[in-house]
């Protein structure tokens, strides 16, 4: 892989199979907090929805500011959840950005010392898994070096979060084999198998998932029975 | 005036042609209004490659944030093409390209297998593919992707056809990118990243759609850019309801017959 930023690098390193979810949130956060130029850093999950929550934050300075964006109801995180977008604002005092939440941009300036907030989606085609939530106190935007390395680990967070890595250890802790992360294929059979099954695009990669693994297969062949039709999910498919 | 490869987008008379490109910058100029939609563009634009040069298909690829290439847009959504794309993360004349940021052109294939000896042999096992041209994505020297052409017959393109190909690049560059935002020299890793999400959407929607209507991905896809031009709907935005099940599937294609036990 080219060009790999040291918070990127650092998220491939994790060992999936000895962490829950709350545990790997944290390590992702970390490693921004380390390898970035911010101070703090959160995950939020159903962002948009009413089941939300915030799985880790890394100083009560970032839970802080997962709560107001949940008490208004309006923030980065929330626009970024909505719009699959990155939400960038280098200057929370001085952007345009913050006319779209001002209630959240003024509390935030009240209540913390946060300048700027940076908000990335962990997004899987048309599925918003949650937003990854970085501040800095000091304003100012992130360099292109940083900015790729945060957008590239955010892409990396979001495909461990859906533990795209099916492949039942065949030696290595490889997480993501991009070539096959980005397969036209797997997001092709999960649209497939979300109509057979009448289930969330996220959920019908997830049972793609459990089948590959019963089974001892790789996804991306999964997804290929699955797009050439030699492989239908019915609802008793696992007995 | 043509020179005479004999492939037959060529027999057109110049005047004919003249008027075949002014109408496509016409369409993709009328295309890059507000808040247009980026799939919809490159869709367009890779349709129009194929339609004012001489090549069987064409498709791009960009970059993503750690720089590895992947497929956005191709003129014939068959596996193959896309297929023929993605290899290139690996090696091929669209990584050179991308690398060097400037064209690579592969007037016959057989010949460069030494160059790509994964890519080449891939290419004439599974199409007729004989040519290759590799236009960059260019943006201050460097590039974001790439505009891939394959040819059915072992040929360079002409200057003109090279010329006219690398302003179409240049057309998606300013459609990835957003005009706004490279005039304000923004960071740019944003919108690819955009652009790469709305691609697995299109292919999350195509599946479900494929599924609904028993058809292949393919014809899938084309029901799917149907609808949305002629309901004037944005394709990104349609694909995304359609694989959030926010969308009723049999306004666009009725099911198809239960084969269910």
């Amino acid at each position: 892989m080219a060009d790999l930023g040291v918070v990127t690098k650092a998220l491939l390193a994790i060992a999936r199979d000895t962490i829950d979810d709350r545990a790997l949130a944290m390590r992702i956060c970390r490693a921004c907090v380390d390898g970035l130029d911010v101070d703090g850093a959160a995950i939020s999950l159903l962002t948009a929805g009413a089941a939300r929550q915030t799985l880790a934050a890394t100083d009560a300075v970032a839970e802080l500011l997962e709560d107001l964006q949940f008490t208004f109801n309006e923030g980065a995180c929330m626009e970024a959840a909505r719009t699959g977008n990155p939400v960038l604002v280098g200057d929370l005092r001085h952007s345009g950005e913050v006319e779209r939440w001002p209630m959240f941009a003024a509390a935030v300036l009240e209540r913390s010392a946060v300048r700027a907030v940076f908000a990335l989606p962990l997004q899987w085609g048309a599925v918003n898994l949650g937003v990854l939530d970085l501040y800095r106190l000091q304003p100012g935007a992130l360099d292109d070096g940083q900015l790729r390395d945060a957008i590239a680990a955010a892409d990396a967070a979001a495909l461990m979060m859906l533990g795209l890595r099916t492949d039942p250890d065949r030696g290595g802790v490889d997480w993501l084999d991009d070539a096959v992360a980005h397969r036209a294929e797997i997001h092709q059979a999960a649209g497939m198998v979300s109509v057979q099954l009448d289930v969330t695009t996220a959920e019908a990669l997830a049972r793609m998932r459990a089948h590959a693994f019963v089974h001892d297969r790789l996804l991306v062949d999964v997804a290929r029975d699955v797009v050439a039709r030699r492989l239908m999910f019915t609802e008793d498919w696992e007995q | 005036m043509r020179s005479s490869e004999g492939v037959p987008a060529m027999d057109r008379s110049s005047n004919e042609r003249e008027e075949l490109i002014s109408r496509a910058f016409v369409t993709l100029a009328d295309t890059l209004v507000d808040d247009y939609d980026v799939i919809d563009l490159l869709d367009r634009l890779v349709g129009f490659c194929v339609e004012l040069l001489p090549a069987e298909a064409a498709g791009i690829v960009l970059g993503d944030a750690r720089r590895e290439l992947r497929a956005v847009a191709a003129s014939d959504e068959a596996a193959q093409v896309v297929e023929l794309l993605q290899l290139q993360a690996d090696e091929g004349p669209c990584l050179d390209c991308f690398q060097t940021a400037t064209p690579v052109i592969v007037a016959d294939l057989s010949a460069a297998i030494d160059r790509w000896p994964m890519f080449v042999p891939a290419v004439e096992q599974r199409t007729h593919f004989r040519s290759v041209h590799a236009l960059p994505l260019r943006l201050r020297g460097r590039a974001i992707g790439a505009l891939n052409l394959f040819g059915a017959i072992p040929a360079a393109l002409p200057q003109l056809d090279l010329a006219l190909g690398q302003a179409l690049a240049d057309v998606a560059t300013i459609g990835i990118l957003q005009e706004r935002a490279i005039r304000r020299g923004d960071v740019l890793s944003e919108q690819l990243q955009v652009a790469l999400n709305s691609r697995v959407v299109i292919e999350q929607a195509k599946g479900a759609l494929a599924q609904h209507g028993g058809l292949s991905t393919e014809k899938a896809f084309e029901r799917l850019r149907q609808y949305a031009r002629s309901h004037e709907l944005r394709l990104s935005e349609l694909a995304r309801r359609v694989a959030e099940k926010e969308f009723d599937l049999a306004e666009i294609l009725p099911p198809a017959r239960q084969t269910r036990p």
